[in-house]
């Protein structure tokens, strides 16, 4: 073994990654050659310096950070399970008819304010006032025969903004209001009906139902309508009413004071 | 699963917990750093002698051990850390070479070192002595020398051949004894 090999073989041999034999034979050499000792002994004492080196100790800090991130992951791990609860969700009209208004109101806004000169902005406004009416009444067509009562009366109470509404709604309510299965909704509609007496439709409808109807809050009420709006041909029906056996006294009562008031 | 409990866990060699945690037992990770975070903070302490980098870098290791750990397929478990550690050193010496206004970076830090001058004279001669190593071969000799990681080992970690990490470990070797022995 010569001296050029040996120097790689000192650290392996410091290190004990040598056979048996390998590990001899460098022990032999070691004895033998002055200058490999020398070199054997540097290489020591470099390790040494290695091993003198005292072990750092972490703050707790690191390991607190540790576990928090460990809890952290943990929870993504399991991630609690959020349920929603699956209702059966008809078609949300209320909500639908706000947003439909507030775009509406957003525009209107719109309009006013990048319009200034006022016959621009009036005739936006009217314009727009228009298509509000027509949507509102396209909302009331459509939900006016709805399956739920609570929504036909809702309806038939949003006719109540209309100042003068489409033939359509007219036509809309006064079915409402003489076949309507539910009574609640027959008395809504001709209230609603009650806030348009210039309609000729509307007096007919009321004229039409007072022989019709047999409930007697409804009949009430139209007889208290067609006295108000002085309606002469109610007369003739009204007079039936009291013939008829069915009439209760108090409708009767009703009858007889509202005769008096139209003559 | 076939995760262990926390009696067992203890008893598992490190490539069994890591196997446990890459399968969701995240209870075996708390084991992981308990054998392992005093290890690689020194490591960074070698390379980078300031303590609050150390932890951060350390800490990094361990999260992103946690966070990939299904990458895990088996294997030696400290090449695999180490490995994670070295490329995390990577990305933090690229980056400070980058905002330190220094060209040539040093390593070593001042802070901390002082304190350590008066406490052993070798060692501060041995840190004056790697700061005459460039990073990769410094890496190596941590590695090896302080960290007792053999060469197939180390040639796993930075991905190279055990033969020539050996030839190299040897010629760095023979460099710093040169340096360390005509200063001493």
């Amino acid at each position: 073994m010569n001296c050029n090999n040996i120097e790689q073989r000192i650290v392996d041999f410091i290190d004990d990654q040598l056979t048996t034999d390998e590990a001899e034979q460098v022990q032999k050499h070691i004895e033998t050659c002055a200058n490999c000792k020398v070199l054997y002994d540097e290489t020591i004492l470099l390790f040494k310096a290695f091993n003198d080196e005292e072990e750092q100790v972490p703050s707790e800090n690191l390991r607190e950070e540790f576990y928090e991130l460990l809890e952290e992951e943990k929870q993504l791990l399991n991630p609690k399970v959020v349920q929603f609860n699956k209702q059966e969700k008809e078609f949300p009209w209320k909500r639908a008819f706000q947003v439909a208004a507030s775009i509406i109101f957003l525009f209107m806004g719109y309009f006013l304010g990048s319009h200034k000169t006022g016959k621009d902005a009036n005739k936006q406004i009217i314009a727009l006032q228009k298509e509000t009416n027509e949507l509102k009444e396209g909302m009331v067509l459509a939900m006016i025969e709805n399956q739920s009562v609570s929504k036909r009366i809702q309806a038939v109470n949003y006719t109540e903004g209309f100042e003068k509404p489409d033939v359509k709604i007219l036509e809309a309510l006064i079915e409402r209001m003489q076949y309507d299965g539910n009574i609640n909704v027959r008395l809504a509609a001709a209230e609603a009906l009650s806030e348009f007496p210039e309609s000729i439709m509307v007096k007919d409808a009321f004229i039409e139902a007072l022989t019709t109807q047999k409930s007697p809050s409804l009949q009430i009420a139209i007889i208290q309508f067609l006295v108000k709006i002085q309606e002469k041909r109610a007369i003739a029906p009204m007079k039936q009413l009291l013939e008829h056996s069915d009439t209760p006294d108090f409708v009767k009562e009703q009858v007889n004071d509202g005769i008096l008031q139209i003559i | 699963m076939p995760n262990h409990n926390k009696i067992e866990l203890k008893k598992l060699t490190d490539e069994e917990l890591m196997l446990d945690v890459s399968q969701g037992n995240l209870d075996a990770m708390a084991h992981i750093f308990e054998r392992y975070n005093k290890r690689l903070y020194n490591f960074y302490f070698q390379m980078v002698r300031d303590k609050a980098i150390c932890e951060d870098l350390t800490q990094t290791v361990f999260y992103k051990v946690m966070r990939y750990r299904e990458s895990y397929k088996g294997g030696q478990f400290v090449s695999w850390i180490f490995r994670i550690a070295r490329n995390e050193f990577s990305d933090y010496y690229q980056s400070s070479k980058k905002t330190s206004r220094n060209t040539d970076i040093e390593l070593v830090t001042s802070k901390s070192e002082d304190d350590l001058i008066e406490k052993n004279d070798n060692v501060t001669h041995l840190h004056e002595v790697l700061k005459t190593l460039n990073k990769d071969e410094r890496e190596l000799i941590v590695l090896n020398r302080f960290q007792g990681i053999k060469y197939d080992k180390i040639a796993e970690i930075v991905g190279s051949s055990e033969g020539a990490v050996k030839v190299k470990m040897h010629r760095i070797i023979k460099k710093i004894k040169t340096v360390y022995l005509k200063t001493i």
